[in-house]
């Protein structure tokens, strides 16, 4: 019925947005064969095509300060992020932009010749917010990127899921997957892995990146690998008024204003006079979380006020494409916005597989994790700069890469266990072969219905959050194993519903676990920041069949200066305090 | 927003449309000759399918409604 295909590489790389590409790209310079798979067609795949803004550090070229950029990094993510990381991935950002320049990646000038900047470079925006960004055209970027990609002699294989990791001996050799529309299976042997499917998500209303279905994270966590990050929120908004309305999210993202149904302007009540990025910037920092605050008081609807909104040019789509705004709310210039967009994703490169050196290896040996599928932690708990995602891509992308192929010009040509095989062919399969049972599509409603209410991921409580655990494990343990699949299609369904189950689980659990708020992870049963308990990361992992937190505490070298008062450290104020 | 039809006068039939969607909404037609909107409720609005189409032969909805929830399905 259905055929399998071997494929043998020395490095095998799963996504092929940016930081896939970068992995491939770079391991492939180093003279060992890359084969780089995706579930869609690399460049028109993930969320790398929705990017615009690309981070670029240097002292030397731009003169800017690594110090402050740092400052703003550390007291805007509330001191989670890892500095080495952070440092790092500063450091490197001007040789990966340079990559990208070289490959044929257009950054936007100003008619004059100058980079368009953002924020842009006026002094008193640098004194206010020191980090900044490169835009870039969309989608065209990724297109470069695909083309460096063959160009370099990667082989590319569009449209192949990877529905799972093979082991041998404790050691990733590989992966099995299968080409979209077909139930024939590949078999990848692989000297070296890398992972790079980006972030995870719930299928979020109002978002272009259902594709983000947790595949990585899922996969890496079956294989004993370590993740993180999962506590924490995106937190971007739709437009109230028609949530459905895929790609047209809220706008006022980066406003500086946004105000409640009273006609109050909210992000002063939650953001301390002297907060030192305040210059709307602080929107980067708190983006919808005074939105759930005013909600859960009673003061929705939100509105987002457009007359403020920060300008940022982005080719618009071919047709023509009508946003719907409420009629009212549009003569006054301002938009309503829900919280929601984001659901499930955490935050970019701060939740995903743990790397275990600066090389992107993870816990598993054989196993690289690369962009926003690394859990390197160079943000913290909450976006603290634009373009600071595709800034860590590259670095992270190019050091996995670099890290892969040297591991694979090293390691055995691996055997695949035949047992292993058959186990994970007939957890594959199962969906195909049930007779009735339940439909992903209706499985995965369920699982949103259930975490999409405020007060389950953003206004979380313990009692809410075992509530929706109960939810979710009834789901895992009761639904899951029933799933039924009538075609391919459905079948990858079926495998994104387990991916997306199991994602839900680990935010649930990593919230539960940490017993604090910080960020974006907001507990009303714990309002504060618990300093020096809670400075720690969260790390999540498979023991005997059951999923368990730990802590792993940050070190006292990279704590904030707990003698500055609580409301010094941290200007943001949540209910309850 | 997400995808209410592929005009088949105006398709030629060149595929591209199958490979911009990242989660396998557009397939050929079974003659190879079309292409065709077969899982249109996991049409995201990305909007990269309009994009790409080189005679302009797909049209997008402004309306995405999620179906009611309901107690099995």
């Amino acid at each position: 019925m259905s055929s399998e295909t071997i494929v043998e590489t020395d490095v095998l790389v799963i996504g092929g947005g940016i930081a896939g590409c970068f992995a491939a790209i770079k391991a492939k310079e180093q003279g060992v064969e890359v084969t780089l798979v995706d579930k869609g067609y690399v460049s028109k795949t993930g969320e790398t095509p929705f990017s615009g803004n690309f981070g670029v550090c240097s002292p030397e070229f731009f003169g800017h300060d690594l110090a402050a950029w740092m400052n703003q990094v550390s007291f805007l993510g509330e001191y989670v992020n890892d500095p080495e990381w952070t440092e790092i991935t500063l450091k490197e950002s001007y040789a990966r932009w340079q990559d990208l320049l070289s490959w044929g990646v257009q950054f936007v000038k100003y008619p004059n010749g100058d980079w368009m900047w953002w924020p842009p470079r006026t002094p008193e925006r640098l004194a206010k917010v020191p980090f900044q960004a490169i835009r870039y055209f969309r989608r065209k970027h990724a297109e470069v990127c695909r083309a460096q990609a063959i160009k370099t002699g990667v082989r590319i294989m569009d449209r192949v899921i990877i529905t799972d990791l093979l082991k041998q001996d404790g050691n990733v050799v590989g992966a099995i997957g299968m080409p979209i529309g077909s139930y024939d299976l590949y078999i990848f042997k692989a000297k070296a892995t890398v992972m790079a499917t980006g972030t995870a998500t719930l299928k979020p209303h109002g978002a272009v990146w259902a594709a983000l279905t947790g595949d990585g994270e899922a996969m890496a966590y079956r294989a004993g690998a370590e993740i993180t990050g999962k506590e924490w929120n995106d937190c971007h908004a739709a437009i109230a008024v028609n949530p459905g309305a895929n790609n047209q999210h809220v706008q006022g993202d980066f406003t500086k204003d946004r105000a409640d149904d009273y006609g109050e302007h909210i992000a002063d009540g939650y953001n301390a006079e002297g907060n030192k990025f305040s210059d709307g910037e602080e929107e980067v920092a708190l983006y919808i979380m005074p939105d759930v605050f005013e909600a859960d008081a009673g003061r929705a609807p939100v509105f987002s006020d457009m007359a403020t909104k920060s300008s940022r040019p982005a080719p618009a789509p071919k047709g023509i494409i009508r946003q719907q705004v409420d009629i009212e709310a549009e003569k006054k210039g301002w938009q309503r916005e829900v919280a929601g967009h984001g659901l499930g994703m955490s935050v970019h490169i701060t939740e995903g597989i743990w790397p275990i050196n600066t090389k992107c290896a993870t816990g598993v040996p054989g196993l690289y994790a690369a962009g926003d599928s690394c859990g390197a932690r160079q943000g913290g708990s909450r976006y603290t700069a634009k373009g600071f995602a595709t800034m860590s891509c590259a670095v992270t992308g190019t050091r996995a890469g670099l890290g892969a192929a040297e591991y694979a010009s090293q390691a055995k040509k691996p055997v695949v266990d035949e047992e292993e095989l058959a186990r994970l062919k007939k957890i594959l399969y199962m969906p195909v072969e049930r007779k009735g049972g339940f439909s992903p599509g209706w499985t995965t409603q369920v699982l949103r219905n259930t975490l999409t209410p405020y007060w389950v991921l953003y206004f979380k409580h313990g009692e809410r959050l075992q509530r929706a655990l109960a939810e979710v494990e009834f789901l895992r343990d009761r639904i899951l194993p029933k799933l039924t699949a009538k075609d391919p299609h459905e079948l990858v369904l079926a495998l994104q519903t387990k991916n997306m189950v199991l994602c839900a689980e680990m935010k649930l659990r990593a919230s539960l676990f940490r017993t604090e708020s910080r960020g974006t992870h907001y507990r009303e049963d714990y309002p504060r920041r618990d300093d020096p308990a809670w400075l720690a990361w969260v790390k999540i992992k498979e023991e005997q069949g059951e999923m368990k937190c730990s802590k792993e505490p940050i070190p006292e070298k990279w704590w904030p200066d707990l003698s500055k008062p609580y409301e010094e450290r941290y200007p943001v104020r949540f209910p309850g305090e | 927003m997400s995808i209410e039809r592929i005009d088949p006068e105006l398709c030629n039939g060149c595929g591209t449309c199958v490979d911009s969607c990242m989660v396998d909404v557009i397939r050929m037609d079974e003659e190879g000759k079309k292409a065709i909107v077969r899982y249109p409720e996991d049409c995201t609005g990305c909007t990269f399918c309009e994009q790409d189409c080189p005679e302009n032969a797909i049209f997008l909805s402004e309306i995405k409604t999620e179906p009611l929830l309901v107690c099995w399905g």
